[in-house]
């Protein structure tokens, strides 16, 4: 499967009578944008407002971010099984409004919502205060229940992103990125002596607010498979995990998963990158079993000699995370674990809910627990009176001039388990 | 299959009252939940579910859901090792910063995240054994 990925580098955002992109700047008719998030019946009102890097603006709570991309060239089209036909995607040429996001936000519960700040110290904990941001602020029906809220806000995103990918379609793009990966047979004949490395792709999948769709399929139902890592540049994987601002992964990190990034940096040098298996991290320990025998059977099924394995989420899944370390090790396969670490304030706690000998290689996104000061912002979009109920804060963690004393977890993206951000540990 | 749910979430308690074993208090902490499911796993209960279900922080949320084998064999390591793990993690958490005096609208949220984390394993363990 080949995938052409055209970067049109976007460096600025406005409102404009039609939604366009000219010279690297995003043009957004809003009145569009509203008229296709209005004809779903849940919602009563949605604001749309604009948040660009070095801003006095805070984002909170938010939902999901999504880049807009579309499919150019090739089968099928983007988030396939949600907003295009459910065919399989991943090959010929997607566009990509790079440097772009569409953010959701909404106060489906009174706790748990992400922060983005545009600038200040906080700016630097989240890779949105780098996007210039389409926000949709989504307001429930009256009476709306939280499961068809958190669906129709996620919708919403979805199709506001989809609506302004098509914008990217004609333009031409700065760059071209080419991803290949080949039938298993044809890349081990291509590369016989390179190391096979796969990427074991664990996604939250737990319940309501804590659930990721794979071509539109709720993700707790599927037994581990393998895609195409092309196929998940198209957006055949989306969140619906709501939970957890800090490590959860939007639907941006899918789109854009470093580690499928920098494995293709090294496809055909030092390893042969031969694709991914996806795997879930359900409630109930005999699905935990299940797929992590799986994820285990089908790294040796590959003939894998390595495999990175990363985590989505807090408590429940470091026991997904260590059950598929020790059962791909105990098939001859070598794993790096990718995690972040809840170890107090000070660093100093036990970092995860279970460990193993196994696990002898590991890389963090950084501790959640670490306290921040972020300083009060001019602009709000969203609801800033839902920040101190917000994972990490505390009563009070809202001051009266707007300033919050919290934890870093409640920064979306924060501690990100994909790597998706500065923050790590090394050994010395 | 035959299960016993431990539960301070009455939300959880209403839903499944009639259909199914379960032991519940209001008076539970999260923490006694997991206790109660300790204890139980030493006189050979298995344990059914993860007891840190959720993303939600032990410090967060008030309500904990988990299930039990009803059934009782001989003591199953490997459920004895997981709520052990998952109560020092708990504790790490809730004696590094309270659990907030929530809203009871803020409740009744946790109350329903709890419920749906819990729902999603009896419907994964409940497809042949209604």
């Amino acid at each position: 499967m080949r995938l052409e990925l055209g970067r049109i580098k976007i460096t600025d955002v406005q409102f404009g009578d039609t939604t366009k992109v000219v010279n690297g700047t995003l043009y957004v008719n809003e009145q569009e944008i509203v008229n296709l998030i209005m004809e779903d019946e849940h919602i009563k009102s949605v604001k749309v407002e604009l948040a660009k890097p070095g801003e006095e603006t805070r984002i909170t709570p938010v939902k999901d971010v999504i880049e807009p991309r579309a499919k150019v060239e090739g089968q099928g089209g983007i988030f396939p099984g949600v907003m295009n036909k459910v065919t399989t995607v991943g090959t010929g040429r997607t566009h990509v409004l790079s440097g772009a996001a569409v953010v959701t936000c909404g106060k489906i519960v009174g706790f748990q919502e992400g922060i983005i700040d545009m600038s200040g110290p906080g700016a630097e904990y989240t890779p949105f205060s780098k996007t210039c941001n389409v926000c949709l602020v989504i307001e429930p029906v009256e009476g709306l229940k939280q499961p068809e809220y958190e669906a129709a806000a996620r919708m919403a995103g979805l199709k506001a992103a989809n609506f302004i990918g098509k914008a990217g379609m004609s333009v031409q793009p700065d760059e071209v990125e080419v991803y290949e990966t080949k039938p298993l047979l044809e890349s081990i004949q291509e590369y016989p002596n390179l190391p096979k490395v796969g990427y074991v792709y664990m996604l939250q999948t737990q319940g309501l607010l804590h659930d990721t769709y794979v071509y539109g399929v709720d993700a707790k139902k599927i037994v581990p498979t393998i895609l195409y890592p092309t196929e998940i540049m198209d957006g055949a994987i989306l969140s619906g995990n709501c939970v957890s601002a800090c490590d959860k992964n939007t639907t941006y990190h899918h789109q854009n998963n470093p580690i499928i990034h920098d494995l293709y940096a090294r496809h055909g040098k030092d390893i042969n990158f031969v694709g991914v298996i996806i795997t879930n991290e359900n409630v109930y320990l005999a699905d935990k079993e299940r797929s992590s025998d799986w994820t285990a059977k089908l790294c040796r099924f590959l003939g894998l000699d390595g495999a990175i394995v990363s985590q989505e989420g807090f408590g429940n899944p470091d026991t997904d995370l260590i059950m598929n370390c020790k059962k791909i090790e105990n098939q001859g396969v070598k794993t790096v674990i990718v995690t972040d670490e809840y170890a107090g304030r000070d660093g100093a706690s036990q970092s995860l809910a279970d460990a193993d000998p196994k696990a002898d290689a590991v890389v963090t996104g950084g501790n959640a627990n670490e306290v921040i000061v972020l300083p009060p912002m001019k602009k709000i979009i969203g609801m800033l009176d839902y920040t101190d109920k917000i994972a990490g804060g505390f009563d009070g963690s809202l001051r009266p001039d707007g300033s919050i004393e919290a934890e870093i977890q409640v920064i979306t993206g924060a501690t990100n388990e994909l790597g998706f951000n500065k923050m790590s540990a090394t050994s010395f | 299959m035959k299960k016993i749910i431990i539960t301070n979430n009455p939300r959880v308690y209403e839903n499944y009252l009639s259909k199914m074993d379960i032991m519940y208090s209001d008076a539970y902490s999260y923490l006694d939940v997991l206790s109660e499911a300790r204890d139980k796993i030493h006189e050979g209960h298995n344990l059914l579910t993860h007891p840190l279900s959720g993303s939600v922080k032990p410090n967060e949320t008030p309500y904990k859901s988990l299930a039990i084998s009803i059934e009782r064999g001989s003591l199953d390591m490997d459920s004895l090792m997981i709520i052990e793990e998952s109560i020092a993690t708990a504790r790490k958490f809730i004696t590094g910063k309270k659990t907030p005096l929530w809203t009871e609208q803020i409740l009744k949220d946790f109350q329903m995240i709890d419920f749906y984390l819990i729902k999603s394993a009896i419907e994964s363990m409940d497809q042949f054994h209604v």
